[in-house]
């Protein structure tokens, strides 16, 4: 089954949207769903053309799909277990909070918050993501604690901080901070980064890009060849000033 | 002129010796009197267990340091999340709630009067603010003293008179309760990096002991006629082997208050710990309840741990921070000027842990062991312990010896070797509970006369109407009953209106901060002496004449005057 929800013309169209409705296995008893536009309560009708296509006997059958203007459209697919999605546009923050199955895919940009506190599933995201891409909410001591997040642009800053499980991979760059308070799991940044994975507890992350500001409290171990990546890689060990005992394997460390 | 009459209640008011009998409660304007007129508004109470007004003789829930355990627990706030309703605020948070979720969870449990276990007076204005916004509970706060550097010169020059009148300017000018003694010295000395590690070391910089701070504050609140007494945390917090600590601690009070304790010792769980290391930590809650026993001058609370996320906040800096380095988790130290300091961390009692096992068996053989009900009182530090919303829990495991042997059942298997919990028979009745819960707190507290605590007339109509038939619930048996039960009141009632049915709160709260004057001598007072001032003016970072708290800041603050020194 196919539900194609079409965003409407807003009077107002900044007004975030909380759509945490919005998962593949709530369609399964219809389109009546209720969601938040500012502090008034409405009907998916209310700010969707909605189009459905064929039927489903379970939730892994149910595509949702999102056109339109949906860049403030908040906690897409939150506690989404099965199923897909597919934005055709940019979509707003938390988009993915919790996710424990199925696939999100993005053919915009995301804004921040994608993939929050997640534990299964998949996120593909063509475009740019904000800042904290597949962290943990602030004070918690766990993040992102499996599934697969890629991001085929660039990421902002606290990418995958406090990663515990499950893998994130960022093909272009991202901002500050990358991997902080990592705990486990595997971060992939292709491109550059600034100030990667300090207090680093567990964990491994490979930087293809130039390290810049490379936070000091890092022993250098080791050199290994990374034979994925065709590369020569310099391994860190880190974050010691905490008796971290996470890898750091970075391709050009850049000037300290 | 209101009036209202709750018909057919099952009270206990163990302060006048009531237990059990169905009678009729007439109030009329906040103050239960003998009769009403017909036309008073009626609450039926079906023969359900009714009790004065739950207190809390030792919690944290208002000020800087709880506060601060909010700016550092973001994630706490997405739990206990409730809407506005009627009257209700939007609250939030589980371990340490904005101040309308502790009143509102308060509320539904029946308690109308807490104590704020631990205010520095430097922060009172905020604590005081935060008051206001706790309005279905009056208020009492504990004032800190432990490292007071004018105190501890009194002290040292052994000058009682001057030691209270120091306390009597600083509790009239913080519009304080009581005077709490947080690991005397120790949390000083933490502010100089050092720390003491029994009651007759020497506090460094200040040439007294905390045996000394204790034994002249004990002097100087009896000089000062205060209704409450010391009120005690012990030196040594969370230390396997500390329980000779609060023996010796102990063995230092004489009986010099006929009405009342001469020391409260709080949160008493967390210094009965036997053995050397975390590894042998065991159970010595049988030489402290002994002690206790043959001591009525002592009362306790017992720092019940129940197993949760919670978060740990006291004026006990050092121990905080050796809490921070066993757990590695996010931390907060604090110094407060000439006075104390303090310390915040976030903790997870856990029933793989055998330490947490250990410790929540000691909280529950501190009060099983302890004779009488009035000498051993029931909180958890609130936050510290577990926060008070898990006190019908404890309830239920006091009632039940079933409760506890399910339980224990469930714990690390060293629990048994090293506490003796299992091997207690003792089941606790409504009647122990009740005192345990309010008459014990009312009498510690020394606020009977005030009106708390009993449903005698002229008493403040503090009532909690639970939904209990104690003729019909064998709590021994039937403890999931009791725990509901005390989990949410039928009716909570304070000063002579229902402010709670079926846990939902009704009306805006009006509440009342106590606060003591203790009258000292023209010639003693603290603002005539001139060294004091010069003392004051130099180290402290705001004049004197702005140190005192307004009384804008206690809208509805009520005096209790003291005719010190006579």
């Amino acid at each position: 089954m196919r539900v194609i929800l079409e965003s409407k013309v807003r009077s107002k169209p900044n007004l975030p949207i909380e759509a945490e409705a919005i998962i593949p296995r709530n369609f399964l008893k219809g389109t009546d769903l209720v969601v938040f536009e500012g502090n008034k309560e409405r009907t998916l009708s209310e700010l969707f053309w909605i189009f459905v296509e064929g039927t489903a006997v379970s939730p892994e059958n149910i595509e949702v799909v999102l056109k339109g203007d949906t860049s403030r459209i908040k906690r897409v697919g939150e506690y989404m277990d099965t199923g897909n999605i597919v934005i055709e546009g940019d979509i707003g923050m938390h988009c993915g909070n919790f996710m424990s199955g199925g696939t999100i895919e993005i053919l915009g940009n995301a804004d921040s918050w994608l993939g929050r506190e997640m534990r299964g599933g998949t996120i593909l995201c063509r475009g740019n993501a904000g800042h904290y891409c597949a962290t943990g909410y602030r004070g918690e001591k766990k993040g992102m604690q499996g599934g697969k997040v890629e991001v085929f642009g660039n990421a902002g800053d606290f990418c995958a901080e406090y990663l515990a499980g499950g893998e994130v991979h960022i093909h272009g760059s991202t901002g500050d901070f990358p991997g902080v308070e990592m705990r486990g799991g595997q971060l992939t940044i292709e491109g550059d980064a600034t100030r990667p994975c300090a207090n680093m507890k567990e964990g491994s992350c490979v930087i293809l890009g130039t390290v810049h500001d490379m936070i000091p409290t890092f022993e250098k171990i080791d050199k290994r060849v990374l034979p994925e990546w065709k590369i020569t890689a310099d391994v860190y060990k880190g974050d010691v000033a905490n008796r971290g005992k996470g890898t750091l394997m970075i391709k050009n460390p850049g000037a300290v | 002129m209101t009036e209202l009459l709750v018909k057919n209640a099952c009270v206990i008011d163990p302060i006048r010796g009531i237990n059990g009998d169905i009678m009729d409660i007439a109030i009329r304007d906040g103050r239960i009197v003998e009769s009403v007129s017909d036309r008073a508004e009626v609450i039926d109470a079906h023969r359900c267990l009714t009790l004065p007004g739950g207190i809390d003789s030792h919690t944290h829930v208002c000020g800087t340091k709880v506060n601060f355990g909010r700016y550092m627990s973001p994630e706490d706030m997405r739990a206990g999340r409730t809407q506005r309703r009627g009257k209700m605020h939007v609250t939030s948070g589980y371990y340490v709630p904005t101040t309308f979720g502790n009143s509102y969870r308060y509320s539904a449990m029946g308690y109308t009067t807490l104590l704020e276990g631990a205010m520095a007076p430097l922060e009172a204005r905020h604590t005081h603010e935060e008051f206001t916004a706790t309005p279905h509970q009056d208020m009492l706060a504990n004032t800190l003293f432990d490292g007071n550097w004018a105190v501890m010169d009194a002290v040292r020059e052994k000058n009682i008179k001057k030691a209270a009148a120091i306390v009597g300017w600083t509790l009239n000018a913080v519009k304080g309760y009581a005077i709490k003694l947080t690991n005397p010295g120790g949390t000083e000395a933490w502010g100089w990096g050092e720390d003491v590690t029994s009651i007759h070391e020497m506090v460094p910089h200040f040439d007294v002991t905390p045996a000394e701070i204790i034994t002249t504050m004990i002097q100087a609140n009896e000089l000062l006629k205060l209704p409450h007494s010391v009120h005690l945390h012990c030196n040594n917090l969370g230390k396997p082997g500390n329980y000779q600590t609060t023996l010796d601690t102990f063995d230092l009070v004489p009986d010099v208050n006929p009405n009342r304790q001469t020391l409260y010792a709080t949160h008493v769980q967390f210094h009965a710990y036997g053995g050397g290391t975390w590894r042998n930590i065991c159970s010595k809650a049988e030489e402290i309840t002994r002690s206790v026993n043959s001591k009525p001058q002592i009362v306790m609370d017992m720092g019940q741990i129940m197993f949760c996320r919670t978060m740990t906040m006291t004026a006990d800096g050092p121990m905080e921070f050796n809490l921070h380095c066993l757990h590695h988790n996010k931390w907060s130290n604090h110094d407060v000027e000439l006075e104390t300091g303090s310390g915040i961390i976030p903790v997870t009692y856990s029933k793989k842990s055998a330490v947490n096992c250990i410790m929540w068996a000691i909280g529950l053989e501190l009060a099983l062991l302890t004779k009488s009900p009035w000498q051993c009182l029931l909180e958890t530090d609130n936050p510290n312990g577990a926060p008070f919303v898990k006190y019908p829990e404890v309830i239920g495991l006091l009632m039940s010896k079933r409760y506890r042997d399910e339980e224990c059942a469930t714990l690390h298997a060293d629990t048994e070797g090293r506490t003796s919990l299992c091997a207690l028979e003792r089941e606790m009745d409504w009647h122990d509970i009740a005192v345990m819960t309010r008459a014990g707190q009312a009498k510690a507290l020394g606020i009977i006369n005030q009106g708390k605590g009993h449903l005698g007339i002229g008493a403040e109509a503090d009532i909690a109407i639970y939904p209990i038939r104690t003729d019909s619930v064998d709590p021994a048996r039937e403890y999931r009953k009791v725990v509901e039960g005390f989990q949410k009141t039928r009716f909570t009632i304070k000063r002579g209106r229902v402010v709670s049915r079926d846990g939902e709160i009704i009306v805006d709260g009006a509440n009342a901060t106590f606060w003591v004057n203790a009258k000292v001598p023209e010639d003693l007072r603290m603002e005539n002496d001139p060294e004091f001032i010069k003392r004051f003016e130099q180290f402290y970072t705001v004049r004197m004449s702005n140190y005192p708290v307004q009384d804008v800041y206690l809208p509805r603050g009520r005096c209790i005057e003291t005719e010190a020194f006579t």
